[in-house]
């Protein structure tokens, strides 16, 4: 049985995991990093396990976003602000204006995504941005494979007109 | 004028869910690129949006956190041992104690039983032998005394018998 190791097996799946909570809290950084390190936690605690799990990604998924769900509900009044990220990852090679204007194009884009529900703008991060599969996002959601084409459908008809409705 | 049929068609098929992980890439790209025809701008800020927060990620001194927090946790994780391996350190002492004792105890009778056939022995024999003699030589010296006083009271036969004590006799 091949043994868990913090730094190589656990520690590498925090950034996704990060991207997964900072989108289901509505992204607020400190939130978002005290569900990953809940996460972290909990799959080092539970390390035996692990080396049993075939996809420990999907399995550290599932875990992440119940935790992030739990600190959701329990600390919903608590949200401050659902944009304290720091974008300045656009801005390195583009000139001020260009790098303003892309700005507020991320901006704009992450609110749109983060307005939709939760199990929407989940399945749109785990499709769209961590580029999972059906099957994948059905395991880590615990949802049918028709529930997470219909509701992957919604969400894009959403995004759809509320970008047309900008543009206009 | 380029066709962009084949990324209209796609993205219309990306609207209803019918395209790969491939072909959502490619969209990806093609938004990514900045080359994007009037008609189709409006959807470069989600596209784009979805290339770049993939690069959203922990800082290092969170990280480093978690690494400490860890190995800090690992260092004075709880071992579960059993009531003979809690006592097993005690048990030693007792041994070593009790094998000194029996050693110390087992040197000693053997140095007493060298020194009683050495050394003390002879005295105490010859000790022995001495109030022996001195015994007899006492029981010699009151059967002579009573000897005397017998002979004494045959020859006067009064009663200043009585006061005659034998010296020797205390």
């Amino acid at each position: 049985m091949k043994e868990i190791s913090f730094k190589n097996d656990i520690l590498p799946l925090g950034d996704l995991l990060f991207r997964l909570a900072l989108r289901i809290v509505g992204g607020n950084r400190p939130e978002a990093e005290d569900i990953v390190q809940d996460t972290l936690i909990r799959l080092w605690e539970n390390k035996e396990q692990l080396a049993d799990i075939n996809n420990i990604q999907s399995y550290a998924m599932t875990i992440c976003r119940n935790l992030a769900l739990d600190h959701k509900e329990k600390f919903e009044n608590q949200n401050i602000s659902l944009c304290e990220t720091d974008h300045d990852r656009a801005d390195d090679h583009d000139s001020p204006d260009k790098a303003l204007i892309k700005k507020q194009q991320y901006e704009t884009a992450e609110q749109i995504i983060n307005q939709l529900p939760e199990k929407q703008r989940t399945l749109v991060q785990l499709r769209d941005i961590e580029g999972k599969n059906y099957q994948e996002m059905a395991d880590i959601t615990g949802l049918t494979l028709a529930d997470v084409k219909v509701t992957l459908f919604r969400a894009r008809q959403t995004l759809k007109e509320k970008l047309s409705r900008l543009a206009q | 004028m380029m066709d962009y049929k084949y990324i209209e068609q796609l993205l219309e098929r990306y609207w209803q869910c019918e395209t790969t992980l491939e072909e959502e890439q490619i969209l990806r790209s093609f938004f990514h690129q900045g080359d994007v025809p009037e008609h189709l701008r409006q959807y470069n800020d989600i596209f784009n949006y979805e290339s770049e927060a993939k690069s959203e990620h922990l800082s290092e001194d969170f990280k480093q956190k978690m690494i400490d927090l860890v190995e800090e946790d690992t260092a004075v994780e709880a071992k579960t041992i059993t009531l003979s391996q809690r006592f097993a350190p005690l048990m030693k002492a007792a041994a070593i104690v009790a094998m000194a004792l029996t050693i110390g105890n087992v040197a000693e009778r053997a140095m007493r039983e060298n020194s009683a056939s050495e050394v003390a022995g002879a005295p105490v024999i010859a000790d022995t032998y001495t109030r022996t003699e001195d015994v007899k030589a006492t029981i010699k010296v009151i059967d002579q005394n009573q000897s005397a006083i017998m002979a004494k009271a045959d020859s006067v036969k009064t009663m200043d018998l009585i006061d005659e004590q034998p010296e020797i006799i205390e």
